[in-house]
């Protein structure tokens, strides 16, 4: 039963160039081997048809997890251990991390990497539901170059993919998009550890004013290659969520899966609980619609441009705005203002003297440069104790304003919440004493406490 | 299937902290080579596939099934057997529980299962019983019933956490 390893040729190339010329040699077909938990069990039981393989374990290129703006880039190699110890990827997309968690058992997820998960071609794959439902894509390499494949695309039947015989996955990108959504993903399988699959449910939701405003829901188990429930997505969009629009839903999705009997469960249990966990998901995004209502969570999923505009009310300068829009997804408050802070420190003095433009003069209320509408009123509410001042500490402020401007040929910026007008007008004529250098940057300063205290309004709006 | 002459060669990576080199077919599995040649055979063979966790070495600081490597991919590597874990006061702590708790009967599992306890308290000195189940989720046993080789664990956890 056993194989004899003296039938074996096995290879281990120090690099990837190296891999993939072996991979084009003429006559000769070398079958990668990564962390050996599949393939080495077909050899164990004698049922290992490769006689030639080519280990990838430990190519350097494969194994990198690479964050980048708008997606991250998951090398081939990468194991389960290193998928659920990657931080952003527990964060950003927990629906793979906790597929890794299901693969077999510590061990097994030890060596087992993402990329063999999609070349074996299961459809029980532990991650392929999640990497259908973020609409991955896989990048596919060879001595010919490389190209991207949706990975929707790629398990094209049983055991059928898209790769040719030269060609390696490289690296599995998923978008960074999802941090407004609720993430929920459930395996059914005879025990937590080492069972293969009965149903792998990966599901994703964004709702907008208690509708449905966009919905992923993948399986695996239940049918040749995992699957996207379309007509139960369909079904969904658009609508209000409730009981009924659930009801619905469950059974749209046990009829729309198309599982089998085999050795691990029936085709009518599968789709039964199919349509429980579709129910289950869906309660859950019913029961939870403020974790996906929150100003945060939309802004995280708008486009960049969009993005960058809505948080230029915090802070005039479009610079800080793009590289704000850059860092997202932004988890809580205190990363925005972290990634805020840090934006500031980067910024050059042309960006400061455009966020100082937008804001209105000290008793003034309107700014000299177009400011959003959303700046003009926080402007008035910062300084509202300014402007409760008597006609004295008035006049004194606009004359103190007008020397200001001719010595700096800018308006005088100062965080002003809190403030009264007696305050302003004592730290504005310290302030005229400063050099040219020391001003821009005690400004910059003042206009850094500003943007962390819109930041905060604009949050809990 | 027309057999194809494999040559053996010489692979070397390091035992229990000694640099080893053996002369092996690349194929041939880390289990049988660390068994059959260097005569450690206190890493032991149950599935053969990955599933019970008989053969479990550490390779590199991490926990896998010696039956899933084939000997080349440790070309290289350290490996640590339960031979070599002597020294290590943490594994010293995790045996003597295993001995108190009643914790092995038989011993075929017990390599593994010392090895795959010491994994999981080197990354989570205080685990929760649910981290200690998942740690040792890949180690069958057929004699002890599981629960006192995790009440074994947790003592030797909250033993450690005790000297540390």
């Amino acid at each position: 039963m056993r194989s004899n390893p003296a039938e074996f040729e096995m290879v281990a190339p120090a690099d990837l160039p190296s891999a993939l010329s072996l991979l084009t040699a003429a006559g000769e077909r070398w079958t990668p081997i990564a962390g050996g938990t599949d393939l080495m069990v077909q050899y164990a039981a004698g049922h290992l048809h490769a006689r030639r393989l080519m280990s990838i374990a430990r190519l350097p290129e494969l194994r990198r997890v690479e964050v980048l703006a708008d997606e991250i880039q998951i090398g081939a190699g990468a194991t389960y251990t290193d998928l659920r110890g990657n931080e952003t990827i527990a964060r950003e997309l927990p629906l793979l991390a906790q597929a890794a968690g299901w693969v077999g058992c510590i061990s097994n997820q030890n060596r087992g990497t993402i990329g063999g998960n999609i070349v074996n071609a299961s459809p029980a794959g532990d991650s392929l539901p999640a990497l259908l439902a973020y609409g991955a894509e896989l990048i596919l390499v060879s001595a010919r170059g490389e190209r991207r494949v949706p990975y929707g695309k790629f398990h094209t039947g049983y055991k059928k993919m898209e790769l040719a015989e030269d060609e390696l996955i490289r690296a599995v990108c998923v978008p960074r998009k999802f941090a407004g959504y609720l993430q929920h993903a459930r395996k059914i399988g005879t025990r937590n550890a080492q069972a293969v699959s009965k149903i792998a449910l990966a599901a994703l939701a964004r709702m907008e004013n208690g509708a449905v405003a966009d919905v992923r829901i993948s399986l695996g188990s239940v049918a040749p290659v995992p699957m996207r429930l379309a007509a139960t997505e369909g079904f969904l969009a658009g609508k209000s969520l409730d009981a009924d629009l659930i009801a619905g839903a469950a059974k749209m999705a046990a009829g729309e899966v198309k599982p089998i009997d085999d050795i691990r469960s029936t085709a009518r249990y599968r789709a039964a609980v199919v349509g429980n966990l579709v129910a289950e998901f869906l309660e859950r995004l019913l029961a939870q619609p403020e974790a996906n209502g929150t100003v945060l969570a939309r802004w995280n999923a708008l486009e960049a441009g969009e993005a960058a505009g809505e948080i230029l009310a915090c802070c005039g300068s479009r610079a800080w705005a793009r590289e704000m829009a850059a860092r997202r997804p932004l988890a809580d408050e205190t990363a925005v203002l972290a990634a805020s802070d840090a934006v500031c420190a980067s910024l050059r003095d042309e960006d400061w003297l455009e966020a100082f433009r937008a804001h209105p003069r000290i008793g003034e209320k309107k700014a000299e440069a177009a400011a959003p509408k959303q700046s003009a009123a926080w402007s008035a509410q910062e300084q509202s104790a300014a402007s409760a001042a008597d006609e004295k500490t008035k006049a004194a402020l606009a004359e103190g304003n007008r020397e200001y401007e001719r010595r700096f040929g800018r308006i005088f910026i100062v965080c002003a919440t809190g403030k009264t007008s007696a305050e302003i007008l004592a730290i504005l004529r310290k302030r005229l004493q400063n050099d040219a250098v020391t001003e821009l940057r005690e400004s910059a300063e003042e206009q850094r406490q500003i943007a962390q205290l819109r930041l905060k309004k604009w949050l809990r709006a | 299937m027309t057999k194809r002459g494999a040559t053996k060669r010489d692979i070397t990576f390091t035992v229990n902290g000694e640099r080893k080199t053996v002369c092996a077919f690349p194929m041939e599995r880390l289990l049988d080579v660390l068994r059959e040649q260097l005569g450690l055979t206190g890493t032991k063979e149950g599935c053969g596939e990955g599933e019970c966790g008989a053969c479990s070495v550490f390779m590199d600081g991490v926990l896998v099934d010696s039956c899933l490597v084939p000997v080349l991919q440790a070309e290289g590597a350290s490996v640590v057997t339960i031979e070599g874990l002597g020294a290590d006061a943490r594994a010293r702590a995790v045996q003597d529980a295993f001995l108190e708790y009643g914790g092995a009967q038989c011993g075929i599992c017990t390599p593994g299962m010392v090895l795959a306890a010491v994994h999981l308290l080197r990354a989570k000195s205080a685990p929760t019983m649910d981290e200690i189940r998942e740690g040792l989720a890949g180690n069958l046993c057929r004699c002890t019933g599981y629960l006192q080789i995790l009440e074994a664990v947790a003592a030797a956890a909250r033993k450690s956490a005790g000297q540390g």
